[in-house]
């Protein structure tokens, strides 16, 4: 990779970090486990930049992070690790001026599997289609469809006070 | 109720996302990430061809080392060779006249590297006594002698190559 072509990287790297990191976030729920996910996607995507530049460099980084999530590679990666603090969860203030019911929601996200979370961030964050969801992971339109449902309804299980908090609002 | 859930969803994945943390010179972690995988690779890919060699090498010799001849290569006290019907010289002459033939047959040479085969084989076979043109006339004209194989060309040989 010449100069010219290192200056545009480290450019779209510079500007779209961000964006891609609040993905990563969203996706590993973790800030280090976020880190190496959108890491390992830019490392994935520097041998091909010559490439993808000129299409969607964007869209492929977002692409390779969503499918490294719930690879199979990486869940066993994962699952060797030993968190010593499994919630993470910040130590500071709520800066969301959060309710219960968020915090409770928040901490639900994080016990759902990798696949369902992808699917929950995909339909609710990005707010994409099932179909353009199933493009992006490799799966079918039924396979999005399950893993929402039983992502919502994990949630549900996980928070089952909602109804009450929901109705006392 | 299904709506106000997913709009908690929403809600809650929104501002989770404002807690993403910033980080800075990623492009260079990246960048050694992507040389350190790229050695990894090369160094993956030559411990796996040293590897190859190592198991492939010992079998390759225990098959070709062993004391016995090479099957294409017929053995001296082997069974009598079929006269080849391709080969002018294969065909049995006519009583009293030399085994050996008179007329060298004309060989056309192929293109190099490719043997020809109408190329003779037909050579002294070395069973026979010293001095004598193996298969020839010993005795009576026309009557080979009892006990020395006929000599003809080696169909199993390869071409060019005398018969042992």
């Amino acid at each position: 990779m010449d100069e010219d072509e290192r200056a545009r990287l480290a450019e779209f790297v510079g500007s779209r970090t961000p964006a891609l990191m609040r993905v990563a976030y969203l996706l590993t729920g973790d800030r280090t486990a976020a880190e190496d996910l959108f890491q390992s996607a830019l490392a994935r995507a520097i041998p091909k930049w010559g490439t993808i530049r000129h299409t969607d460099p964007e869209g492929y980084l977002r692409v390779v992070m969503y499918r490294q999530q719930i690879s199979w590679w990486r869940r066993l990666r994962r699952w060797r690790e030993t968190p010593l603090n499994p919630a993470d969860e910040p130590v500071g203030a709520d800066p969301s001026g959060g309710s219960d019911v968020r915090l409770a929601m928040r901490a639900a996200l994080r016990h759902l599997p990798p696949a369902q979370r992808a699917v929950v961030v995909l339909r609710y964050y990005e707010d994409l289609p099932e179909a353009r969801v199933a493009e992006l992971l490799g799966c079918s339109v039924g396979t999005v469809r399950s893993r929402t449902h039983r992502a919502v309804t994990r949630l549900r299980e996980l928070l089952p006070e909602i109804e009450l908090l929901e109705v006392r609002r | 109720m299904t709506d106000s859930f997913e709009h908690l969803i929403r809600s809650t994945l929104t501002d989770l996302a404002e807690e993403a943390p910033i980080v800075h010179d990623l492009l260079s972690r990246a960048e050694r990430r992507v040389r350190r995988r790229r050695r990894a690779t090369v160094t993956l890919g030559a411990v796996g061809t040293v590897a190859a060699i190592l198991i492939a090498a010992p079998i390759a010799l225990a098959a070709t080392g062993s004391d016995q001849p090479r099957p294409a290569v017929p053995s001296p006290a082997g069974p009598a060779a079929v006269p080849n019907p391709a080969d002018p010289a294969a065909v049995p002459g006519p009583p009293g006249v030399p085994a050996r033939p008179t007329v060298e047959p004309t060989v056309v040479p192929g293109p190099p590297g490719v043997p020809s085969p109408a190329q003779l084989t037909v050579e002294p076979s070395p069973l026979g006594p010293p001095g004598v043109p193996g298969g020839g006339p010993v005795g009576a004209p026309g009557a080979p002698p009892p006990g020395l194989p006929a000599v003809s060309p080696s169909p199993l040989g390869p071409a060019g190559q005398p018969a042992r």
